[in-house]
């Protein structure tokens, strides 16, 4: 206990100029351990509820539950899935999400942000909050909420859009528009996350800036384009990844609100696995699907570090 | 540090902790080597995981079981359906743990589980349940048991399809219901009541965005003789029978006597209560008890009969599922929880307390023989819902293969389906499609290659 306390008082910088006393050496408060011994805890939790269902899932991404017996096959499950047109269909529609989707949300993120960060807005407080709300929603509760909102027949939308002579639309049975559902949802969801995220990225640019631009004569839209937007760089990378991430995983909006369906319109890679999952007890199969999609998302995320770190040049 | 040990009272810790670990060491082999699980007492308290209905059926037996086994208690989970197959694969996967003592399966998952996850589920021969076989139809207690007769589940509810209608609709259409003897009759009729009355002939999810919407499908190609895999299991959806089966629904659709209804339970409800009229309701024989239950007001209202035939002169019936009671090897009273199931499934006056306390339609024979069952019903202006269910199943209807790979196929066929009355795909070449898929997902062989 005592050679801890005082390793840690110990200074490391003047430490290394000495030569190493036997004492410390010998006792487990070796400052270089220190941090380690710090980490422990987190290093352990990471290797029992990370590491190990990583490589867990790697290995039943090579077998196959014959007959109850579970028996290597190799690649087979990667070969197959090379050859399974649903799960191009899933990956074509998630794709599709994620152009449509992350854009729009992203853009509406600064715009909220932007406002949340103004003088102007009164209640500032009420309104951040009531645009991070649908972050901590629940899943059965979004699902009820949207599922009448959308519903093709009564829903909330159609009657509104009712009123003013449009639809009804198809919106939850029409393959199109179960695809546009989606997007929707999504970005109800996950909007206010991100605006939050540039909110805090805006109060860390300097008010200086836009003064010494105001005294220069830059109109509002020259302020925003030029030191706004180069000022949410960072948090911009940040949400870029995030959010492709995020949609790339895309399950719960697919789950409660349309099954995959109408005819896996909105099937999506992780609704796929999920089916293969727990719908057909193939967790072979379904690792494989992990597997690969672990893959797709790690080459976009370093596509999307290349592309940024140019533009910051 | 205050709490210090001297060495002595250390010494007498270690010795008991020693002794604890040896004694819970001899306590857990135990039973393997004795079979006293199967021994055992019957006391203390046992979990059943099931869903609404068929829970309170159960809960009803609880006293009743109670007199004969004070020391019991039963605690009866609504894990809620479907979440409890996923709440059983997660337990099964997990190699039993977290699983409660008795398990309600439906007959759509047995293999499943007992193909993919051998070992789970306790064969029930162990408490002499084979004794029980003669006692239910021959086909469902073998949807419960494995290839080389193993039990594992006793049915709990054995299903024929129920045909419901509407009294007062078809009356004000004037249409004779009972002068219907095929599907092509009916879909004729269907047109006249919707000129007539303007009530869609059913409800289907055509998008099958809530859950899939297969029922009518299964129910056309049984009374055609057909599944979804022939009892080799091979693959049959895309048979004549099958394509048939989506050519009426097809042809219904184009008639524009069926309406777009999402899947769910609430919309169930809606229609039995008449807040969105429908003619005809086909559905389980468990409807009955929940139109009584749920649509009260509707007394008189509804009528039932035997579904008709898909060609002149053929099969009138179909099983329309089922459920199981099994008890997971994990279970650490297996011999309560046998007693509670044998109990409830296995002797008249357990099944008479579960029947009357949830209304599912049962499978022990006894029960469907005694005074009383297939009594006439107020609720059906007198006609015997029972009764007819019983006929049903006299019926020779085929053997209904589920396979493993059931969920699959549904899933393959509910798509057709949608492709078909969304998009207008010809039903042939969406069910060659689906049948394709599913041999490639599967291994399985085309029946018609």
């Amino acid at each position: 206990m005592n050679a801890l306390l005082e390793t840690v008082d110990a200074r490391p910088a003047t430490d290394r100029r000495r030569p190493p006393s036997r004492r410390r050496r010998s006792s487990i408060g070796h400052p270089r351990l220190t941090p380690y011994l710090f980490l422990l805890p987190t290093i352990l939790l990471f290797l029992a509820f990370k590491l190990y269902p990583y490589l867990s899932a790697f290995w039943v991404s090579l077998t196959q539950n014959v007959g109850g017996v579970t028996a290597f096959v190799g690649l087979d499950n990667y070969i197959r899935l090379a050859q399974d047109p649903l799960f191009y269909t899933a990956l074509g529609n998630t794709f599709l999400i994620l152009v449509v989707q992350v854009p729009l949300m992203l853009a509406l993120g600064i715009v909220l942000s932007v406002a949340f960060n103004s003088m102007l807005l009164k209640w500032r407080a009420f309104w951040r909050t009531s645009y991070f709300v649908p972050i901590v929603m629940g899943l059965v509760a979004y699902g009820i909420l949207f599922r009448a909102l959308f519903d093709s027949g009564d829903g909330i939308v159609n009657e509104m859009l009712g009123a003013v002579d449009i639809g009804p639309i198809p919106w939850l049975v029409d393959p199109f528009w179960a695809k546009i559902s989606i997007v929707l949802a999504m970005t109800w969801h996950y909007t206010g996350q991100n605006a939050i995220i540039y909110l805090a990225q805006l109060q860390s640019i300097p008010g200086e800036l836009y003064e010494a631009a105001q005294v220069d004569g830059a109109n509002g839209w020259q302020r925003f384009w030029n030191i706004t937007m180069p000022g949410l760089r960072p948090a911009l990378l940040l949400t870029v990844i995030l959010s492709t991430i995020g949609t790339l995983q895309l399950f719960d909006e697919p789950y409660v609100l349309t099954n995959g369906g109408p005819d896996n319109a909105t099937l999506t890679i992780g609704m796929y696995l999920y089916q293969n999952g727990f719908r057909y007890f193939d967790f072979g199969y379904a690792s494989a699907i992990g597997y690969a999609l672990t893959l797709i998302i790690a080459v976009i995320s370093l596509i999307q570090f290349r592309l940024f770190k140019e533009k910051t040049r | 540090m205050r709490f210090t040990l001297n060495k002595r009272s250390r010494g007498v810790a270690v010795t008991a902790t020693a002794i604890a670990a040896v004694a819970a060491l001899v306590g857990c082999s135990a039973p393997s080597a004795d079979n006293s699980a199967t021994d055992g007492e019957v006391a203390g308290k046992i979990t059943i995981w099931t869903w609404d209905a068929p829970g309170d059926g159960l809960k009803a037996a609880i006293p009743a079981f109670q007199e004969l086994h004070p020391d019991v208690e039963i605690d009866v989970q609504d894990v809620g359906n479907p979440a409890i197959w996923e709440k059983i694969t997660t337990g099964m996967a997990a190699g039993g743990s977290g699983l409660p003592d008795v398990l309600n399966i439906g007959i759509d998952y047995m293999g499943n589980y007992v193909e993919k996850f051998p070992g789970e589920l306790v064969d029930l021969r162990d408490f002499g349940a084979d004794e029980l076989a003669d006692e239910f139809p021959s086909g469902a207690w073998k949807s419960g048991s494995g290839a080389d007769g193993a039990v594992y589940g006793i049915p709990y509810e054995v299903n024929a399809t129920g045909f419901f209608y509407r009294t007062d609709i078809f009356e004000q259409a004037g249409v004779d219901i009972d002068s219907i003897e095929t599907w092509d009759q009916l879909l004729e009729a269907g047109v006249t009541i919707k000129e007539k009355t303007g009530v869609n002939l059913y409800n289907q999810d055509k998008a099958a965005s809530a859950a899939d919407s297969a029922g009518l499908w299964q129910l056309l190609t049984a009374l055609q003789g057909s599944f979804y895999f022939d009892e080799q299991g091979e693959i049959t959806m895309n048979s004549e029978a099958g394509v048939h089966s989506l050519e009426l629904i097809k042809k219904a659709n184009d008639l524009g006597i069926v309406g777009d209804e999402q899947g769910s339970w609430d919309t169930l409800l809606a229609s039995l209560r008449g807040e969105t009229d429908v003619a005809i309701m086909p559905s389980g024989g468990w409807m009955a008890g929940v139109m009584e239950n749920e649509a009260p007001d509707m007394a008189g209202n509804w009528g039932v009969r035997l579904p008709p035939a898909v060609e002149p002169g053929g099969i009138t019936a179909a099983v329309n599922g089922g459920t199981y009671l099994s008890i997971p090897t994990e279970s650490k009273n297996q011999r309560t929880a046998w007693e509670f199931v044998n109990f409830a499934l296995g002797t008249l006056e357990g099944q008479e307390v579960v029947y009357d306390g949830g209304g599912m339609f049962p499978g022990y024979k006894p029960m469907l023989e005694s005074e009383g069952f297939a009594e006439p019903s107020e609720y059906f202006n007198g006609q015997s819902p029972n009764a007819i269910f019983i006929a049903e199943l006299a019926q020779d209807t085929p053997v209904v293969n589920y396979t493993s790979d059931y969920a699959r196929a549904l899933k393959a066929l509910t798509d057709a389906q949608t492709r078909v009355l969304l998009s207008g795909a010809d039903p042939e070449e969406a069910l060659n499609e689906a049948a394709e898929q599913v041999a490639q997902q599967t291994n399985r062989k085309l029946a018609s290659d």
